[in-house]
């Protein structure tokens, strides 16, 4: 955006910039600020002036330099196609143009923002809000062609600010009860997001109330949004059409639009489970459920996690075997956020039948898991090695352990095949070939086998 | 009897007696299996000849057309000649100029490679001897899953120990030794052919990199894929002149990591200074964060005159020819170290460590041949310790006075302005030294690159290099810097972080500065454009000496680049992969990318990864001061993969380009895997090897050159968006190719919305969809059941 009057550069090329204490000519919001917040509001259509820009309080050049400010940011917009639910999809655009803005940073959202202006910019003549304003309805209204008309007001008067404060953190607690009560029942839309298909190209994503994109970055109203915005954009609505299973949620209009984008590489979709016919990834899901057959559970490992999991394979190899948007039965990538579902794994059996995760996932995702629940499923610190867990699992009385046939100490899942046991040995070591392959442990079926190298041996991975 | 495919193990046990069972006639199938890799290469083309990748070579070569700049007309290879070749005139053979100019590029191409396979030979065999060919590669641990993906693609067989690694080495001599012999007269004479051969050289070349490196990174415990890396000194400066400073020369660490062990083992480590120049410093710091890189191949003169080293070790590669002769001259004993570099010197392998001491410390020989990697070291301590006190004070750089008394004798012949490959104002400079002034002979440092042509065309034999040094002492007493010590391998999971990212637009592309800076102001250019395009959120890898070169320069608030960025890949992060041999790492994360988000079979499919490299991965090489043979065997195996390079204005003197035609649109055509038609993409990338006369031009190129077919809307509004502003802020002007570039109303970058329309409606634009694009025949994907509605 280039312009005679307006007085510092605006694009993409400043997303990065960073503006030092020692550089800044102020601070509005932040740690230091009292009140804070930005908020974007839907109104009736002759309720907004369109591209009006009001300044309540001293603007730029009155506010003491080198101090922090307390600040509002109201911004209200109107449409025919606007609705509420994507207000706080649009609110984060606030974070994204204002940092266009040569020497203006801006951080954080709602009542927690926090935005430098650096001296240099000022005294190339950015010294008023209405900059600021004039930047945001340009890049709004140029971005988004669903908003009619659109107005910004900035609160610099820091009663006004404190005074509107509590409003705004109410509205955002209602989004928050309303995205956190949604379900997916309530809803007829899902929205598909084929923008990994640049990499993979035959995943889709399905993103729906109750499951976040694999990524953690698209929510359902993100979806909404981004559809509304652009209906030919890579992130499309789907009409769910029937459920055919509840339990696992499998929809017809999921298995549909599955068929068409992954080039009929994928038949049916179950939302809900690990198994059977799991939800695809690409590769930037940010964790795996995986199976583990000794205890008939599921455990999660996250992207962060250094080290081997508790089945002794780290992340980046079961990954291997996640991504790249096929189908398979016990290897599913998911998001953090999806952990946080009630639908959760539902046909699985949800927590009731996860069994270990790295503590730093636990203590995210905890204040989501049923009561009772938490300290029964282990993590590194309980449990390095499926034998370690199953110990751990027996001594918290994990639910799962019920799913253990006394004589075996467990079982098959009723839903998979029945495996046939055709071997079983403590150690079976053949030499053939110049290869040794040693059996530890191992039941060999007919259609799986875990094979581990000798521990003394040096190949051996960790 | 044990058999394995590529998804199957078929078991037959005909007898076994164990402890636990007694098992006859057993016969066991398995249909997976884990941890455990089939030792038969697979995959469609594992280990490829020099003529089975020919058709992809083509399909890059019919759009990258070869463009050539005879740097000679002449051929002069066999006794026929000379040929002239010049104006559509065949040499004696019936070669044509075309054919002559990329037969030069494939020995050029042979050269590199067989450098780095050598290098990687050396470097195996020790390890082998040393470690065990058991010993287990490990380049990452758990954060990596592929541990070579080079030789996975090349070879089609997944090493797991460095014993595996030598059936792949043996693979990459043999292929040279063809690739060579198309060279000879009488062979080859297709330009197009030549070219396939010169792409194929270049993925030796890769491949043989990457067994170097894993090979040292598992042995030696150096950073395995480690974003936080130690930062370790840079710069003459850095340097602790209190204590014996040995300087290693080269690429081949072998020898110097004997130097840290026997130290180590003595306890010496703390009073003496191990310091290097040029690749094996890198992998020295690698391995010791105590050890200093004093900068790139061209400071070699400067730091041996100062006569701070007080013994040099060279081992091989980009180390100068007449090093002895420049030692010899600070009374500092040479250890060389390499059978490809014996510099003339008397071979004392086999003789008593202390012997050779002596007769150095002594001077009864200036120099020795040391053929054994384990006795370097014991050597080197003790001379360096030995001679120490005998050579204070002793250095080749004249002090201010003498500079001005000596430049009063030049007779202004211009000789020395007329040999120096950068043309500097010599002359001039030099009469005002004479006058007094040594200011502008100060003023050449950051120009000259320490050749000293100058130096051996001045009739009266001045040391101009040494005057322009003497002249810069203020400044060389400010080189101290730091640089992160280079981190080898991008992990499986880093990739997996950065995918959604790059599609989201958050991420424009990945620029790897590789090769070497030289050239006046390549140095502060090199910087610069890594400074630029962090701050923009691209990924910028570098390696070698411009891993060195970037760090040589501070920002406002006197950070280096490895200081102000994260050494994480991701969004402006800055990496040193290592040396030059890293390089494998950067082309290994392309080609994971592929493995790891599209689940591509990575074992010896070497077409198709490399098609998806090309469509997919906005990865750019800028190797800005390029001078060598092994940066052109680097350079063409980032082609081969697709990747575009930029050269900087001597890169020309390659002989060729290899660039694409925006104005012929047939050319931009690929197949859409959803659909099976065909597809026209505009021009993206658009070139894949061309040089740039000026930074500037190559910051507009690299955004340009990120560009791919497959970009979602974000991504390429982003890409879009760079490319816009840089080219106004550097030419001036709106690029006039945009609306080539611009496919749908979504790709159009926010901020310049109302310029692009008016220029797209200017250029008669259309609409053009967003394939999933390939320019191999789309198989296996194809649609099940029909079309997609």
């Amino acid at each position: 955006m280039a312009s005679d009057t307006f007085p510092v550069e605006v694009g993409l090329m400043f997303e990065g910039e960073r503006i030092r204490r020692n550089d800044m000519q102020l601070e509005l919001g932040g740690p230091k600020a009292d009140a804070k917040w930005e908020i974007v509001r839907v109104r009736p259509a002759g309720d907004v002036v369109d591209g009006e820009i009001r300044v309540l309080g001293p603007d730029l050049d009155a506010l003491a330099p080198g101090m922090s400010h307390p600040v509002g940011v109201l911004v209200e917009i109107s449409g025919e196609k606007l609705e509420e639910d994507i207000e706080g999809v649009l609110e984060r655009r606030i974070h994204e143009f204002l940092n266009y803005v040569e020497g203006f940073v801006h951080l954080n959202q709602r009542h927690e923002i926090w935005m430098r202006l650096s001296r240099r910019s000022f005294e190339k003549g950015l010294n008023s809000f209405r900059y600021l304003g004039q930047v945001l309805i340009r890049l709004f209204r140029d971005d988004l062609p669903i908003i009619e008309a659109m107005q910004v007001t900035w609160i610099s008067d820091p009663d006004t600010v404190r005074e509107m404060l509590d409003e705004a953190v109410s509205r955002y607690e209602t989004r928050d009860a309303r995205a956190r009560g949604l379900l997916d029942e309530d809803v007829d839309t899902f929205y598909g997001c084929a923008l990994c298909q640049s990499f993979a190209p035959t995943h889709v994503c399905v993103i729906t109330p109750q499951r976040y994109a694999n990524c953690g970055a698209i929510s359902w109203f993100d979806g909404r949004a981004a559809a509304g915005i652009d209906p030919k954009g890579p992130i499309f609505g789907i009409a769910k059409g029937a459920c055919l299973n509840e339990k696992t949620g499998e929809y017809e209009g999921i298995n549909e639009i599955a068929r068409k984008r992954s080039m009929g590489e994928v038949e049916r979709v179950s939302l809900y489970s690990a198994f059977e016919f799991p939800h695809t990834s690409c590769g930037c899901f940010e964790g795996i459920a995986f199976y583990i057959p000794e205890v008939d559970g599921i455990a999660v490992v996250h992207r962060g996690f250094r080290g081997p999991a508790v089945n002794g394979i780290p992340f980046s190899t079961m990954a291997d075997s996640t991504a790249g948007g096929r189908q398979v039965s016990g290897f599913h990538g998911i998001s953090i956020e999806y952990m946080r579902s009630s639908r959760f794994l539902q046909a699985d059996g949800g927590y009731g039948r996860v069994v270990w995760m790295p503590g730093e996932v636990l203590e995210r995702v905890r204040e989501y898991i049923p009561d009772g629940l938490a300290d029964r499923i282990a993590t590194e610190k309980d449990a390095l090695s499926v034998g370690e867990l199953k110990a751990f699992l027996e001594k918290t009385g994990h639910p799962v352990t019920g799913r253990w046939k006394p004589d075996s100490g467990r079982e098959q899942d009723k839903d998979r095949k029945q495996e046939k046991t055709v071997l079983r040995l403590s150690e079976l070591p053949i030499r053939a070939g110049g290869i040794t392959l040693v059996l530890k442990n191992a039941r060999i079926t007919a259609e799986r086998v875990i094979i581990e190298r000798r521990p003394d041996d040096p190949r051996r991975r960790t | 009897m044990v058999l394995l495919d590529r998804n199957t193990v078929y078991l037959e046990v005909q007898e076994v007696e164990t402890d636990a069972a007694r098992i006859k006639d057993l016969r066991v199938t398995i249909g997976g299996i884990r941890g455990l890799a089939p030792a038969v290469p697979r995959g469609p083309m594992p280990m490829p000849g020099p003529g089975t990748l020919r058709r992809w070579d083509r399909k890059l070569l019919s759009r990258y057309r070869p463009f050539y700049m005879p740097f000679c007309e002449l051929c002069c290879l066999c006794t026929f000649g000379k040929c002239d070749l010049s104006g559509g005139r065949k040499g004696a053979c019936g070669i044509t100029m075309n054919a002559q100019q990329s037969r030069i590029v494939l020995l050029a191409c042979c050269i590199g490679a067989a450098t780095h396979t050598a290098h990687a030979r050396e470097i195996l065999d020790h390890i082998v001897s040393r470690f065990g060919e058991r010993h287990p590669l490990d380049t990452g641990g758990s954060q990596i899953d592929i541990t070579a993906p080079i030789t996975r693609l090349v070879c089609g067989f997944e090493p797991q120990t460095v014993g595996d690694l030598d059936r792949a080495l043996r693979y990459a001599e043999n292929q040279i030794t063809q690739l060579l012999a198309a060279t000879h007269t009488g062979q080859e004479g297709d330009y197009l052919d030549l070219e396939s051969k010169v792409f194929h050289a270049g993925m030796v070349d890769h491949l043989g990199m990457e067994i170097a490196d894993i090979s040292q990174v598992s042995a030696y415990s150096f950073p395995r894929a480690d974003a936080d890396a130690p930062l370790v000194e840079l710069g003459m400066a850095s340097v602790d002149t209190k204590k014996p400073v040995i300087l290693v020369v080269g690429h081949n660490v072998v020898p110097s990591v004997g130097i840290l062990e026997y130290a180590r083992e003595n306890d010496l480590l703390g009073s003496i200074e191990v310091t290097g120049i040029c690749c094996t410093s890198l992998d020295l710091t690698r391995y010791s964060e105590k050890a200093k890189i004093i900068g790139p191949i061209s400071w070699q003169l400067r730091y041996i005159r100062s006569g701070i080293p007080s013994v040099v070790v060279v081992d091989e590669q980009c180390v100068r020819t007449d090093l002895p002769d420049e030692c010899r001259a600070v009374r500092a004993p040479v250890i060389a170290t390499s059978d490809k570099n014996a510099l003339g010197l008397p071979d004392r392998t086999g003789d008593p460590a202390d012997e050779i001491v002596e007769d150095l410390v002594s001077g009864r020989v200036t120099g020795v041949l040391l053929r054994d990697p384990d006795i370097v070291g014991e050597v080197a301590v003790k001379t360096a310790n030995h001679v120490f006190e005998k050579r204070k004070g002793i250095t080749a750089i004249p002090p201010g006075e003498s500079v001005t008394a000596s430049a009063g004798e030049c007779t202004h012949c211009s000789f020395c302005q007329r040999a120096c490959p950068a043309e500097l104002p010599l002359v001039e400079v030099i009469r005002e030294a004479g006058a007094g002034d040594t200011g502008a002979l100060a003023s050449l440092y950051d120009l000259c690159i320490g050749c000293g042509r100058c130096e051996s065309a001045c009739p009266r034999g001045l040391p101009l290099h040494s005057f322009i040094i003497s002249a810069s002492c203020e400044r060389i007493r400010d080189e101290k810097f730091s640089i992160r010590s280079g981190r080898g391998a991008i992990s499986d999971v880093e990739i997996r972080e950065v995918g959604g990212p790059i599609v989201l637009g958050e991420i424009p592309g990945i620029v790897a500065f590789v090769g070497c800076s030289n050239f006046p102001r390549g140095g502060s250019e090199l910087a610069s454009m890594c400074r630029e395009f962090a701050r923009r959120r691209f990924i910028v890898c570098t390696s070698g000496c411009a891993a060195i070169t970037a760090g040589q320069y501070r920002n406002d608030e006197g950070k280096t680049l490895y200081e102000e960025f994260s050494g994480k890949f991701e969004a402006g992060g800055v990496l040193n992969v290592g040396s030059c041999v890293s390089n494998a790492h950067i082309s290994g994360a392309a080609i994971k990318i592929a493995a790891i988000f599209a689940k591509r079979e990575l074992d010896g499919n070497y077409e198709e990864i490399a098609d998806y490299v090309h469509n997919r991965v906005g990865a750019v090489g800028v190797a800005w001061g390029a001078m060598s043979q092994k940066a052109a065997a680097i350079a063409s195996g980032f082609w081969r993969l697709g990747i575009p390079v930029i050269v900087g204005p001597h890169g020309s003197k390659y002989r060729r380009m290899l660039l694409g035609r925006a104005d012929h649109p047939d050319d931009w055509k690929v197949n859409d895997a959803r659909t099976g038609e065909e597809v026209c993409i505009g021009p993206v990338p658009e070139h894949l090897f061309v040089a740039a006369e000026t930074a500037e031009e190559a910051m507009v190129l690299v955004a340009k050159l990120s560009m791919r077919p497959n970009d979602t809307t974000r991504g390429r509004s982003i890409k879009c968006t760079h490319y816009i502003d840089l080219h106004r802020r550097l030419y001036g002007t709106m690029p006039g190719d945009i609306h080539l570039f611009i496919r749908n109303p979504a790709d159009v970058p926010l901020t310049f919305k109302d310029e692009i329309w008016a220029h797209l409606e200017a250029h008669g634009w259309k609409e053009q969809p967003v394939p999933d694009p390939t320019l191999l025949e789309p198989k296996g994907r194809r649609v099940k059941g029909g079309k997609p509605k």
